[in-house]
């Protein structure tokens, strides 16, 4: 019970916490809600020359806060890098990628590092756990790198919203590969973050695991208004979602809105992979 | 940070590498150190009692670095002890002459030949060590003496400078040494060169009074300056043990890191996606690289605390060997040294650190995506830094080299050691540069086999695999092939000296006795001489030199004006040392003129003076060039025994090296020398304390005493790289194997028997040591090359390069052994196809 009602108290902070350091609002002249990331007119190319791959091509994608997105594409499509930039995991050749409304293109590695650190959280496929740590101390893991000890329950209490309370003293060795992927979730939000970036989240998982995943992402989404950015190429997954994002060729070439039939999703995806075998033969 | 312990912990497998290295490497530094340290010089044992020393003064060093007394006459000695004695505080001042004596039974010479030269001591000595007669009287007359474990009325046999002679007991004392009245002693010996103080007052007041009354004309040591009255010979055993410890300590520390460094780049390089992680989940590059290090912290800590004990409690058990070995004086015991195991514990500590210092800076900058990347693809092995390090090592180690032989003796062996090592490190560090089209051609024949091309397809993807495998195993081949490469480049152009100078000849030659007395040789018919040493004065500096008393017959053809020319046509039958070798420095040389000359007399080489008053000093060129004498220049000499003489310098002949000087002077004025060889002319004569042998035997006595030391110090070095490096193959290759367990399933599903898979990992750690051997060949060669070119400039004149073909195959099979051994383990360990346990 106690963790329960813990729950608001410990966010409540963070909440105000999130806008605390953000100076740059008071010049900001929107009423609404600003995204949680926006990535304008972005391109990725790696290699140089002739071999030179586009991997994004000129992108304008805006996540908008307390929103679930997913994105979908065939293999080669751009999801990934699309993600690696958005989180400010690699940098974009150009355009501007924004994070909770800070440009990250002229930030150094080190202000990079501490932004992501306390704006983005991550899930991904699988190794999502240092092996040496417990559960607890994994979910305390980013409230350490950032220099403060968690407060008093903080961290039985994240445990608790993903269902782990009486697994905090376990090592990930002794935990199921869903556990896991959940103790993963709740280090990526213990720290409140304004998007929290999930690669693949339940490709390592069997279908109930991956149901349990999805839920714990969806609650967040409804309960705290956190704003979730999902790579994926399931169908069941991208379901979860408020948005679908599909991408081509590292441009976004169909979205739909609202949460979405699994069914439509599916058919989107055959078209567009479709298309592309049309395009390549 | 506090994760670095439960890293530590739940990784320890990848530690394993670090922590055996620092174990071993703290267990032998401290090891080494404490005996190093141990091994202090130490005031003789006979001085106990006499808090307050004077002694003669110094009048600079020898060419060892050992510092070079001059002696009291006997009047000088005795004038100053009787002063001295009158100080208040002083109960008695002895004079301590020492002289040779060595006790025969069954005719044969007893007890250790070297210390024999100082045991025979005055009575009046006997005070300074605080010894008492247990029973008798005090010896009185010539023929007596007080000794230990001899009941008053005992005769005894014993040896002396003059030859055999039978005394009487008086006086059982409790302590060593042969004890004769004060002023037979002072005739025996060559000099007096310590005075001792028995005090009943306060030693640094008598110590101040005695450096009134002593002046400049000696030097008073209390407390811990009577140390330096060590014997030289006990100090230059010391020494050998010394240089043993040294190249322990240095090796010892160079491979500690070297095997850190390797070890914690491959562990760095294989947790990047755990780094990765770290640094997507928000961890800055500072808090990745102190969590490296405190992890190192943590492993290097719990090492050096292993390996303090296993180095300190080896160390007492070393001390006998060591004594055994000849590298440290009799009596030596290894003692705690708190300073040996902080300064090793240290060492560790910061090998350590220094081990993964690169490796932290450079994977606290990988990139976050590397949590996301599966590729196998590795960082990039060479990067700027290594590029830099590499060539300023291999442009430091040829510049070392190079300039080798515009270097003194004493730091060339270090220098050359040192060159050697920066070139091991440029070696290794540019290995990844040179694997890559080293592995191309080697696999060329087998590109088309399955074996082949997964062999040269893994190792070209893993050059940093190869690297860290291809590092220990360049060390262990590079140091072995340079060490014994030049140990046996010397031996090489040694050999070819002697055998050119030696005579077939027979010789008479000292059987357990430091030299041959005088009835010894008298008894012979052949050439001997008789050494000593002098100081000469010359331009305001005194220094001494090695010098040989010739028969009075020899000694005036020397003179002769005539005999010049063809003298010096014949070379002397000095066998000589290349330098560079001496590992036993100071013994000098032997029998001098040819076995062809007529007619020289067995020689009366008593105490009677020259008859037709020979007197005078010959030179060899060298030695004249040195001093600025020529013909009829005349020089300052002090003997042996402290008197001074102004000698002329009758001829500069190349018959010998070093000073000449007539066998009568130098007897007179060193009672106590001995003769190391005769050469025979005639049948020899039995005589106790002397065995015949032909010239070859007795020159190889020598060789092959400094070959055991040689072969001793090889064996301990190259032991212990050896052991090094092959903690240091294995070790990476475990790692790295049982990190490939997937690829290696996949290699099985995909239809390859267990066996193909032995094969292409037998063959990538056989090929990772092909390229180490490979790159250490051309290190030891270059190295070698730097070496053989110092010596020939030094000797001036062409030296052929030996190259240890035995010693390098031994050392590459024996690596090549533990690295496919290395390998087969995990491969073996895991031959199930299912995926094994969570990664």
């Amino acid at each position: 019970m106690s963790v329960v009602l813990l729950i608001p108290l410990i966010l409540y902070p963070a909440l105000l916490c999130r806008r605390f350091p953000d100076g740059w609002l008071d010049g900001m002249t929107r009423a609404h809600t600003p995204p949680a990331v926006e990535l304008i007119a972005v391109t990725k190319t790696y290699g140089a020359g002739e071999q030179a791959v586009i991997a994004l091509h000129e992108l304008d994608v805006s996540f908008p806060a307390g929103t679930f997105t997913a994105v979908m594409g065939p293999s080669g499509s751009g999801k990934s890098t699309l993600l690696h930039c958005a989180a400010g995991l690699d940098r974009a050749t150009s355009g501007d990628v924004i994070i909770d409304g800070i440009p990250i293109g002229g930030l150094s590695e080190r202000a990079l590092t501490k932004l992501r650190r306390s704006r983005v959280g991550f899930v991904f496929q699988a190794f999502n756990l240092i092996g040496a740590l417990t559960a607890a101390q994994n979910v305390a893991l980013p409230l350490r790198l950032a220099g403060r000890s968690p407060a008093p329950g903080e961290v039985t209490a994240m445990l608790g919203e993903v269902g782990l309370a009486d697994r905090a003293g376990h090592r990930p060795s002794e935990l199921s590969g869903g556990q896991q992927q959940r103790v993963a979730i709740a280090r990526a939000l213990v720290t409140r973050p304004a998007v929290l970036f999930a690669d693949e989240p339940t490709g390592a998982l069997d279908a109930r695991s991956g149901r349990e995943v999805l839920r714990l992402l969806r609650a967040a989404v409804d309960h705290h208004d956190q704003t979730i950015v999902m790579v994926t190429h399931d169908p069941l997954a991208a379901a979860h979602a408020d948005r679908v994002l599909f991408l081509a060729d590292g441009r976004v070439v169909d979205s739909l809105a609202g949460p979405a039939g699994v069914q439509e999703i599916a058919v989107r995806t055959a078209r567009l992979e479709e298309a592309r075998a049309g395009v390549a033969s | 940070m506090r994760f670095a312990w439960q890293m530590v912990r739940h990784r320890f497998a990848s530690f394993a590498g670090t922590f055996v290295a620092i174990t071993l490497g703290v267990a032998v530094v401290a090891g080494a150190a404490t005996l190093y340290l141990s091994s202090r010089p130490e005031a003789p044992e006979r001085y106990s009692a006499s808090p307050v020393l004077v002694r003669s003064p110094s009048v600079g060093e020898n060419d060892y670095g050992e510092p070079e007394y001059e002696s009291w006459t006997a009047t000088e000695a005795t004038g100053l002890a009787t002063r001295l004695a009158k100080l208040p505080g002083v109960t008695a001042a002895a004079a301590d002459p020492m002289f040779y004596v060595q006790r025969l039974i069954d005719g044969r010479a007893t007890g250790d030949p070297e210390a024999a030269r100082l045991d025979g001591h005055a009575w009046s000595s006997a005070a300074l060590g605080g010894y008492r007669l247990a029973a008798g009287t005090a010896p009185d007359r010539a023929g007596e003496v007080a000794m230990a474990g001899s009941p008053p009325g005992t005769r005894i046999d014993v040896l002396t400078a003059e030859g055999p002679a039978t005394w009487t007991v008086t006086g059982t004392t409790d302590g060593p040494g042969f004890y004769v009245p004060d002023a037979v002693a002072l005739r025996m010996s060559p000099g007096v060169r310590v005075i001792g103080l028995t005090i009943d007052g306060d030693a640094a007041t008598v110590a101040t009074a005695a450096r009134g009354v002593a002046g400049s004309s000696g030097e008073v040591v209390t407390g811990g300056e009577r140390d330096s009255l060590e014997p030289a010979s006990v100090t230059r055993v010391r020494w050998l043990g010394a240089q043993l410890l040294i190249a322990l300590v240095g090796l010892g520390a160079f491979a500690a890191v070297f095997v850190v460094a390797s070890t914690c780049a491959l562990s760095a390089a294989q947790r990047r996606r755990e780094i990765g992680l770290l640094r997507a989940v928000g961890a800055t590059p500072g808090q990745v690289r102190r969590m490296m290090y405190a992890e190192t912290l943590v492993i290097a800590v719990l090492a050096a605390l292993a390996g303090l004990p296993i180095g300190a409690l080896t160390a007492p058990l070393l001390a006998g060997p060591f004594v055994d070995a000849g590298l440290e004086p009799a009596g030596f015991t290894g003692t705690v040294q708190p300073l040996a195991l902080a300064g090793a514990f240290l060492l560790g500590v910061v090998v350590a650190l220094a081990g993964v210092a690169v490796v932290a800076r450079r994977a606290s900058r990988a990139p976050a995506l590397d949590a996301l990347r599966d590729a196998a693809v590795e960082w990039r092995a060479m990067t700027l830094l290594r590029w830099i390090a590499g060539v300023a090592a291999a442009v430091g180690g040829v510049v070392l080299l190079a300039r080798l032989s515009a270097m003194s003796i004493t730091v060339r062996s270090t220098a050359g050691l040192g060159g050697a090592m920066l070139l091991l490190t440029a070696a290794a560090l540019l290995a990844p540069v040179v694997i890559v089209p080293l592995v191309r051609l080697a696999t060329w024949p087998w590109r088309r086999a399955a074996t082949g091309m997964l062999v040269r397809e893994g190792t070209l993807v893993a050059v940093r695999r190869v690297a860290s495998t291809a590092a220990p195993v360049l060390l262990t081949v590079g140091f072995t092939v340079l060490l014994t490469g030049t140990i046996a480049t010397i031996d090489n152009i040694q050999g070819v000296d002697d055998a050119a100078k030696l005579p077939a000849a027979t010789v008479v030659a000292p059987d357990g006795v430091p030299g041959l007395s005088d009835t010894a040789v008298t008894a012979q018919t052949g050439t001997s001489r008789l050494p000593t040493r002098v100081l000469i004065t010359h331009g305001g500096g005194t220094a001494g030199y090695d010098a040989a008393g010739v028969p009075a017959t020899e000694f005036a053809e020397l003179t002769a004006p005539t005999a010049s020319p063809s003298r010096s046509a014949t070379p002397g039958a000095t066998p000589s040392k290349p330098a560079g070798s001496g590992a036993t420095p100071g013994k000098s040389a032997t029998p001098g003129g040819s076995p062809g000359e007529t007619a020289r007399s067995g020689g009366t080489p008593g105490r009677t003076p020259g008859s037709d008053g020979q007197s005078g000093v010959v030179l060899d060129p060298a030695t004249a060039k040195e001093l600025g004498a020529a013909r009829g220049t005349v020089l300052e000499l002090r003997w042996a025994d402290g008197t001074d003489e102004r000698v002329p310098v009758r001829a500069v002949v190349a018959a010998e090296p070093g000073v000449l000087l007539p066998r009568e002077l130098v007897r007179r004025h060193d009672p106590a020398a001995l003769t190391d060889v005769v050469l025979l002319d005639g049948p020899p004569v039995a005589v106790a304390g002397a065995r015949v042998m032909p010239v070859r035997d007795y020159v190889q006595i020598d060789i092959d005493e400094e070959g055991r030391l040689v072969d001793l110090f090889l064996a301990v070095l190259i032991g212990l790289t050896v052991g090094y490096t092959g903690l240091a193959v294995a070790n990476t290759l475990l790692m790295a194997t049982a990190a490939r367990r997937d690829e290696f399933r996949a290699l099985r599903l995909a239809g390859a028997t267990t066996g193909q898979v032995l094969r292409v990992t037998s063959a990538e750690a056989v090929l990772a040591v092909a390229v180490g051997t490979a790159l250490a060949a051309l290190v030891a060669v270059i190295s070698l090359e730097g070496v053989r070119s110092a010596v020939e400039a030094e000797l001036d004149r062409a030296v052929p390069l030996v190259v240890p073909w035995g010693a390098a195959v031994a050392v590459t099979v024996v690596c090549g052994l533990v690295a496919v051994a290395a390998t087969a383990g995990p491969v073996l360990r895991h031959r199930g196809l299912t995926a094994g346990g969570g990664s």
